[in-house]
């Protein structure tokens, strides 16, 4: 079960990275929320995986670690807050300047030039 | 304290000229002369302890964990240079008074001047190394703002900037310097430097640490190699020059070697580096100042001289060479600052300051003249005056030194020649200027006004009775500054006359020498013409712009403005820093026991892995990718399910639903299809970071997986229900245990949520009128079903949100997920009935909600305050309900209440702001 | 017996799971993944009632309230957009 989790992990990251390295804004967004998954996931990790310990008082002895759950929920509230926040800007950026594209304008027609 | 008092009140004084700058200019100059003179108060008010033997100190803790204290301290050496500075200070003062012109801003002058004082007076003063660098830095920062003074002209910009260029970069080597030798000390206050002397001398680092300071000292003292600044700084107005460069700025190197010299002195590096630096500057200082045609051109480079030899006299260390060194630092300010004023008086009355220009004034300006005569024959060394007297000194220590072996002789040689071209140089002053055939010049010259000669003629007038009395003037000021450098039982003796010895026999050399030298100076001028001699502003300018097309060069390889290139080498620097340090695992596998793949599992992590690769995979198609994404984020939550967290599954679960549903609302305004851009050879790149990048996060999150480990959280489940009074303790770690997190992470969404609010302002967004493949969007706004379907489903999502809140401290649930239900239903109800629908019915602002939910959190945490506990300490008590039965109330609910309110508002805020970008209620800021 | 049918009902649900990825990835309209993605919402739900029985625990039972609740939720906002573009207007 941990193989396959990590596996899953791994794969998480490395989709998010591929996305995140697109030149365009709305595949970005996209894979930092999924890179945020994964982040959490890997958060969650420390805690090791236990199977029907729920850290609920009077659930049953033994429980899981409750501080990893703990940590990992007020990151999801914050990588919300993060993906929103980035999900405007991109909107904004849209709207100013009439195109996703994330690099500097310049860089674009330089790079034309070049060709 | 009355010297603590002495060293701030130039600084603060500093506002007082700026206070009266609209009044008249004898009010102003009253102003700052008043602080001068008040700190002269204190400092005689102290001098009489200082010269019966006692050191005054005072101290004052700053950052004591970085060894940095308000210290001062004032002894005998502090004492001379204090005296100078602030005696110096005065009569530039009151000849600034006069020389400023009308157009100047006379307040704006004062109140740089006395910041520079009170800087210098900081350094003398400091007993702690790095106090003293400070005011050492305030005091470039203040020249920098006097030699530009006159902004308005290009060359004193110039000037100033590279002055501050040059001794910003000294101070900066004299910091590392500075903390090299408290390193070894173990402390930087001054009396334990002195202590550890002996230590810091044997020290490995002493040498680096001597080079340092050394090159601090250099470009302060304009020292060869690093000369060049000064003569530039002679942009400044003449009273700076006269008090920056003549008494105190330059100075302070010579102090600072002084000071350190009990500490870094009498090494066999010491010696030679700083004598042969300073008879270097000295000759090559004579040898400029006397081709230099403009008056304060000549004076900056017979500065430069005169500096080279007080250093070389430190340099040589012995006891009467310190003497001299003290000696020649008290005559050379007091003729310096003089002829520093003489060429101010000159240049404003005759309107030029070109020595081919002037000449024939002692006509029109006789008492000038002889104050002139005066102060340059003090600077040659002509007898009966202060100058012949510490040269005197300076030429028997010179012939007396043995420390180059057989090759000593070379040092008495070379000290006379430069003592010749002083000679030279002072009589071309005196006799170019006041007698040489007259010139036209620009204005009719005439005496200044009588104020403007009364600080040059105290200064002569103290340069002839230092020379006829000097026992009687001076040795009770240098006793106690010899004791300070050259350690315990300093004797002072200064005689007039030694009899006829060799020292006397190079005096008349230099003197007649200077004469020949002078006379034939024709020939000089044109031996000098063969040479280019760059300009040292050109060579300094070449290579200021040189480093700077450099470093623009590096900018735009680096730089490039592909935010894709800056997040590879992101990623590739990470891949760097991590991967040896898994390798230097032994085995990734630890010996925690693993569970069993079952089948369920197998099949949600193959949806998971598969949907993940389909929002790659259909990354252009942009809503089939957020569908993709959905996926993964709803496995994501059954994992957490699987892995006994349900808190984090329901979080999860509608944080991944509002996102989508903001991602939805984004695509709308985002082009629609996405042109493939990327070339092969990037997509192979991407491929193989995206892929490194994976293995190594998965490669750490196995080995974590397989390791034990140890918790605190033994604690929380503990102390859970006896000390929070919930049994999920999950939820009491967040409202309870952890409180203080959770009340700065609402914080931070609703500032989240303010910033979109912000960004969302006067926004034109494009809006396609259909959909990708160009049909047009359907008619019908609001679908009959979904209005129906969804105001059933409101008051049913409301009673489950406040159903997962109130059970939330005991069992899954709590404010955060509550609070993202409501937003969810609110959303439902903007999506089936619109914004006006919904406008009508709750017409609320969602930032005061958000706000008051942080309030609320907050003041549950300062409530605490009232019962005399810490702040979010926690109460509950367990209540009989009828019917209900034992029911818990917690304070901690309340905080949860708080951080409900957050969630929805700041939700909210954030969605229904950007749904309504389309509407009329569209967030607009008027006058922006 | 009640494991025995546990197990078939969890592998069932498991196959179609799958079955709807297959759907899903495959489309060949965005209607066909959106109503792939309601499914897979529900088949989740449905193991989450299982997981639960089979622990003999209540605690998953708020998490598949919340499936059905916002499933919907995200359901209608997809489908709004493919007959608007504007979901909130």
């Amino acid at each position: 079960m941990e193989t396959l989790y990590a596996i899953t992990v791994g794969t998480l990251t490395a989709c998010s990275v591929y996305l995140i390295l697109r030149a365009r804004s709305f595949p970005i967004v996209i894979g930092l929320t999924m890179l945020s998954y994964a982040v959490n996931l890997f958060l969650f990790s420390s805690g090791r995986l236990v199977i029907d310990q729920v850290p609920i008082i009077g659930a049953g002895e033994p429980y899981t670690d409750p501080l990893p759950q703990a940590l990992v929920l007020t990151a999801i509230v914050i990588g919300f807050a993060m993906t929103a926040y980035s999900i405007i800007l991109a909107v904004r950026v849209r709207g100013e300047f009439g195109s996703d594209e994330v690099n500097e304008p310049n860089y674009q027609a330089e790079q034309e030039d070049k060709r | 304290m009355y010297l603590a008092l002495m060293v701030a009140l130039p600084f603060l004084g500093a506002i007082a000229p700026l206070l009266v700058r609209h009044h008249s200019r004898r009010t102003i100059s009253y102003a700052a002369g008043a602080v001068a003179v008040v700190s002269l108060l204190l400092l005689g008010y102290l001098t009489p302890s200082v010269l019966a033997g006692e050191v005054p100190q005072f101290l004052a803790t700053w950052l004591p964990q970085l060894g940095l204290h308000v210290a001062f301290r004032l002894d005998g050496l502090s004492l001379l240079f204090a005296a100078l500075i602030l005696g110096i200070g005065l009569l530039i003062i009151i000849y600034a008074h006069f020389y400023l012109s009308q157009h100047d801003d006379a307040g704006r002058f004062y109140a740089c001047l006395l910041l520079f004082m009170g800087s210098m007076l900081g350094i003398v003063t400091a007993d702690n190394l790095i106090l003293l660098w400070f005011f050492w830095e305030l005091t470039s920062i203040s020249s920098f703002l006097l030699i530009g003074f006159w902004f308005h002209q290009s060359n004193a910009r110039r000037g100033a900037r590279m002055a501050l260029a040059i001794t910003g970069a000294g101070g900066l080597a004299l910091l590392a310097g500075i903390l090299l030798i408290g390193n070894i000390a173990g402390s930087y206050q001054l009396d334990a430097v002195f202590a550890a002397a002996d230590a810091i001398r044997a020290h490995s680092l002493y040498v680096p640490a001597l080079l340092l300071v050394l090159i601090g000292a250099f470009t302060k003292s304009a020292q060869f190699p690093f000369q060049f600044w000064l003569p530039h700084a002679m942009a400044a107005p003449t009273p700076v020059s006269a008090y920056l460069h003549s008494a105190t700025m330059v100075k302070a190197g010579i102090f600072l070697l002084a000071r350190l010299f009990p500490v870094l002195g009498g090494t066999f590096e010491w010696f030679t580096i700083v004598t042969l630096v300073g008879l270097a500057t000295m000759l090559f200082g004579a040898y400029f100042a006397l081709l230099k045609n403009d008056l304060k051109g000549l004076l900056a480079f017979s500065t430069i001289s005169h500096l080279g030899l007080i250093t070389m006299l430190l340099g040589l260390g012995t006891h009467g060479a310190l003497l001299a060194a003290l000696f020649h630092i008290l005559n050379h300010a007091t003729f310096k600052a003089g002829l520093f004023m003489i060429a101010g008086i000159i240049d404003h009355e005759t309107g030029s300051r070109d020595l081919r220009k002037l000449g024939g004034l002692r006509k029109a300006m006789p008492m000038t003249m002889w104050l002139a005569m005066i102060t340059s024959a003090a600077m040659a060394g002509v007898p009966l005056l202060n100058g012949f007297l510490s040269k005197e000194m300076f030429f028997t220590e010179a012939y007396q030194q043995h420390l180059f072996g057989g090759l000593s002789w070379f040092i008495p040689v070379l000290v006379t020649l430069g003592a010749m071209l002083s000679v030279a140089y002072s009589i071309r002053f005196v006799y170019d200027v006041f007698f040489d055939k007259a010139h036209e010049l620009p204005k009719q010259p005439h005496e200044p006004p009588i104020m403007m000669r009364v600080p040059v003629l105290i200064l002569a007038a103290l340069c002839i009775t230092v020379g006829i009395a000097p026992m009687i003037m001076v040795s009770g000021f240098l006793t106690p500054a010899l004791t300070s450098v050259a350690g315990a039982d300093a004797e002072v003796y200064i005689a007039l006359w030694h009899g006829f010895n060799l020292p006397l026999l190079m005096s008349v050399l230099a003197l007649l020498g200077g004469i020949i030298i002078y006379l034939q100076r024709t020939e000089l001028f044109n031996f000098n013409r063969q040479f280019d001699i760059r300009d040292a502003k050109d060579v300094f300018a070449g290579i200021v712009s040189r480093v700077t097309r450099f470093c623009d060069n590096l900018m735009q390889r680096i730089e490039t403005g592909s935010l894709q290139r800056y997040m590879a080498a992101l990623f590739i620097l990470v891949l760097v820093f991590v991967i040896p340090e898994l390798m230097n695992i032994s085995a990734l596998t630890g010996s925690r026991p693993q569970l069993d793949v079952d089948a369920i599992s197998l099949s949600g992590a193959i949806i998971l892995m598969a949907a993940a690769f389909g929002a790659v995979i259909f990354h252009r198609q942009r809503l089939t990718s957020l569908l993709m994404l959905s996926v993964v984020g709803l496995m994501v939550s059954l994992v957490f399910i699987q892995f006994s967290a349900p808190d984090l599954a329901m979080t999860q679960l509608v944080v991944e639903v509002v996102s989508i549903l903001l991602m939805i609302l984004a695509l709308f305004f985002m082009p629609q299809r996405i042109p493939r851009s990327s070339t092969g050879g990037r997509v192979a790149r991407d491929i193989l970071i995206a892929g490194f990048v994976g293995g190594v996060v998965g490669s750490i999150t196995f080995a974590l997986l397989t390791r034990p480990f140890s918790s605190i959280s033994d604690y929380f489940l503990a102390n859970s229900v006896p000390g929070g009074g919930g049994t999920n303790v999950v939820n009491v770690i967040l409202v309870d245990f952890r409180g203080f997190d959770t009340l700065g992470e609402i914080t931070v969404l609703a500032i989240a949520a303010a910033g979109i609010h912000k960004l969302l302002n006067n926004l034109r967004p494009f809006m396609p009128s259909g959909d990708v493949d160009g049909r047009a969007w359907h008619q019908v706004k609001h679908p009959m079903m979904l209005q129906t379907i969804s105001q059933l489903v409101l008051p049913l999502a409301l009673m489950v949100s406040m159903y997962i809140f109130l059970r939330g401290h005991n069992l899954p649930g709590g404010g955060f997920i509550a609070g993202l239900v409501t937003a969810a239903a609110m959303i439902l109800q903007y999506m089936a009935n619109g914004v006006d629908w919904v406008k009508e019915r709750f017409n609320y602002n969602y930032q005061s909600l958000a706000a008051i939910g942080v309030l609320i959190a907050s003041l549950t945490g300062v409530g605490s305050w009232l019962f005399g506990a810490n702040f979010l300490t926690s109460w509950f008590t367990y209540l009989d309900w009828p019917i209900v039965g034992k029911f818990e109330i917690a304070t901690a609910i309340l905080f949860d209440l708080g951080v409900y309110l957050t969630v929805i508002g700041a939700t909210l805020m954030i969605l229904a702001n950007f749904g309504q970008m389309t509407t009329r209620h569209r967030p607009r800021q008027e006058g922006h | 017996m009640l494991t025995t049918v546990l197990q078939f009902a969890f592998f069932m649900f498991s196959v179609a799971l799958l079955l709807n990825l297959l759907r899903f990835f495959r489309g060949p309209d965005l209607l066909d993944r959106i109503l792939a993605l309601d499914t897979i919402y529900i088949n989740s739900l449905a193991l989450l009632i299982l997981l639960g029985m089979w622990h003999h625990t209540s605690f998953y039972f708020e998490a598949a309230l919340l499936i059905a609740m916002l499933g919907f939720i995200g359901t209608v906002a997809a489908a709004k957009f493919l007959l608007r573009g504007d979901i909130i207007e």
